[in-house]
């Protein structure tokens, strides 16, 4: 089931920034395009880095150690050597608040 | 109907094939590839592949290609590109029309003056039945002797010690990867194996390979016997130039303009076989992914569009143990090496310059600085020394504004 997740202050991801959250067993980053935010899995499909560590233009998303890009709206893999696409979450802002939606693992 | 036909099915010629399709072309399209497994990527050979972690990378997935209408001819030598007739002659005697052909033949490893080269036990990297057999080899606990410290050597070298392999490395420079990187930042790499266990030796070479019917030993020019259960053999590539028979110019490679395009109407080459004219660099010729994998989709754009220049800043990285190693730009000579962070520590970035422009920069576990320092390298930048070394400060401060 899936549910809504608090990862903190809506200010903490700054424009044009990208921050990994710790939630349960797997890390999620959001990225703030502008304004909104995209919230995705955090670990590359390559090689299992981490995505936020890397850097974001426009909607896309450079692995830091290999340069695989990923669109942060869809988490398809769009360049470089990954294949397989990043999960993607719905995030809200609530009372100030940033959250995501994840499945219960 | 347009037909493109594109030969050498490896990182770059697959891409190509791929990219006219998903970038909207609907005429013909020919890949012939020698090898018979469908087109894959050869960077995890020597390294979570070696080590039994990951299965193939394919370029496409295998069955993609028949799903979009490409004419595949895997398994399939290309002999000769006869440029009068328009045709590719194939190995057996098969000719393939086109209009435009796409060389991405490669390369092949170099084969030193070593002695016993065909002895079972010694053994290349290039293919993944390459990794396969070596894998099948590096049992834990036998020992291996590495011949070459390029950067093929040095991730070879890591795995096997990480499979529990005792590993000697005999290299004809005085560091590892002395001849690209420079004896510093050689010598970091050099220290990174040593700390690993790695044994080696330095300005020595290869005499010959010896054993019963298996590797048993390494001889060295300076005499020295190394003995071990298997050895690997990694000294650099040279260019697949076969095909370009007496028509197409070949000199280190096959020439191609800044587009990509040969000397010869209708006639391109990417990946390591191109010899190209850069913008930036000049004329090179880049042995990595990345630049296989950019110039496959940048030749699919210019074979459907006006040619446009190809200008990548290029980009590698290296896994060896923990240390993430990435390198921006083409130095062959730089007269000033600015650091950034710790050598000693290992999180640190090297920025090479000539007359005060950035040309490339090495980096070992500070992922950030290389990625940032490619748009001042494509636009010639002369970046301030203080700033380079302070490692406060972000390189994207210095980047030229955005179109």
């Amino acid at each position: 089931m899936a549910e809504w997740v608090t990862l903190g202050p809506a200010a903490a991801v700054p424009e044009g920034e990208v921050t990994a959250f710790g939630v349960g067993q797997r890390e999620v980053a959001v990225a703030n395009v502008e304004g909104d935010l995209h919230a995705f899995d955090d670990t590359c499909t390559h090689q299992q880095c981490s995505l936020a560590e890397g850097e974001l233009e426009g909607t896309t998303i450079e692995c830091p150690c290999h340069g695989s890009q990923f669109d942060v709206v869809t988490g398809e893999a769009i360049g470089g050597p990954a294949v397989d696409p990043v999960g993607v979450f719905e995030t809200k802002e609530e009372d100030g608040e940033l959250k995501v939606l994840v499945d219960e693992e | 109907m347009t037909a493109f036909v594109v030969i050498g099915a490896g990182v770059a010629g697959a891409t190509a094939a791929a990219k006219l399709r998903e970038d909207g072309f609907d005429g013909d399209v020919v890949l012939i590839g020698a090898e018979e497994m469908a087109p894959y990527e050869r960077p995890p050979l020597s390294k979570e592949y070696l080590r039994g972690e990951s299965g193939h990378h394919f370029v496409r997935p295998p069955e993609w290609y028949a799903e979009h209408a490409i004419d595949v001819r895997f398994g399939s030598r290309a002999e000769r590109v006869d440029v009068t007739g328009r045709v590719v002659e194939l190995e057996g005697g098969e000719r393939v029309p086109f209009d435009q052909v796409v060389i991405a033949t490669g390369s092949r490893n170099r084969k030193p003056p070593i002695e016993g080269l065909d002895l079972p036990g010694v053994f290349n990297l290039r293919f993944a039945s390459d990794a396969d057999a070596i894998k099948q080899a590096a049992k834990e606990g036998s020992k291996a002797v590495m011949v070459g410290m390029g950067f093929i050597g040095a991730e070879v070298t890591a795995s096997l010690r990480q499979l529990g392999l005792d590993v000697t490395v005999v290299e004809f420079f005085g560091t590892p990867l002395e001849r690209v990187l420079g004896p510093t930042l050689g010598g970091a790499i050099e220290a990174l194996h040593r700390d690993h266990g790695v044994e080696m030796i330095f300005r020595d070479g290869g005499e010959r390979f010896e054993g019963n019917e298996r590797f048993e030993a390494l001889v060295t020019k300076e005499g020295r016997r190394i003995e071990g259960d298997l050895a690997v053999v990694g000294v650099g590539v040279e260019p697949v130039t076969d095909v370009a028979g007496e028509d197409i110019p070949v000199d280190n490679g096959i020439p191609v303009d800044a587009t990509l395009k040969t000397s010869v109407d209708g006639v391109w080459a990417v990946g390591d076989v191109a010899r190209h004219d850069h913008p930036v660099f000049g004329s090179i010729r880049v042995e990595h992914f990345d630049n296989a994998l950019k110039m496959g989709e940048h030749v699919a754009k210019n074979l459907l569009g006006t040619p446009a220049v190809f200008d990548d800043a290029h980009w590698f990285w290296s896994d060896q143990y923990d240390a993430n190693i990435q390198m921006a730009g083409f130095a062959t000579e730089w007269d000033d090496m600015v650091v950034r962070g710790s050598i000693d520590e290992r999180s640190f970035s090297a920025f090479l310059l000539k007359d005060r422009q950035l040309l490339s920069t090495f980096s070992m576990n500070r992922k950030f600085d290389v990625r940032r320092s490619m748009p001042l390298i494509a636009s010639k930048a002369h970046p301030d020394r203080e700033q380079l070394a302070d490692p406060e400060f972000d390189l994207r401060q210095l980047h030229p504004p955005k179109e």
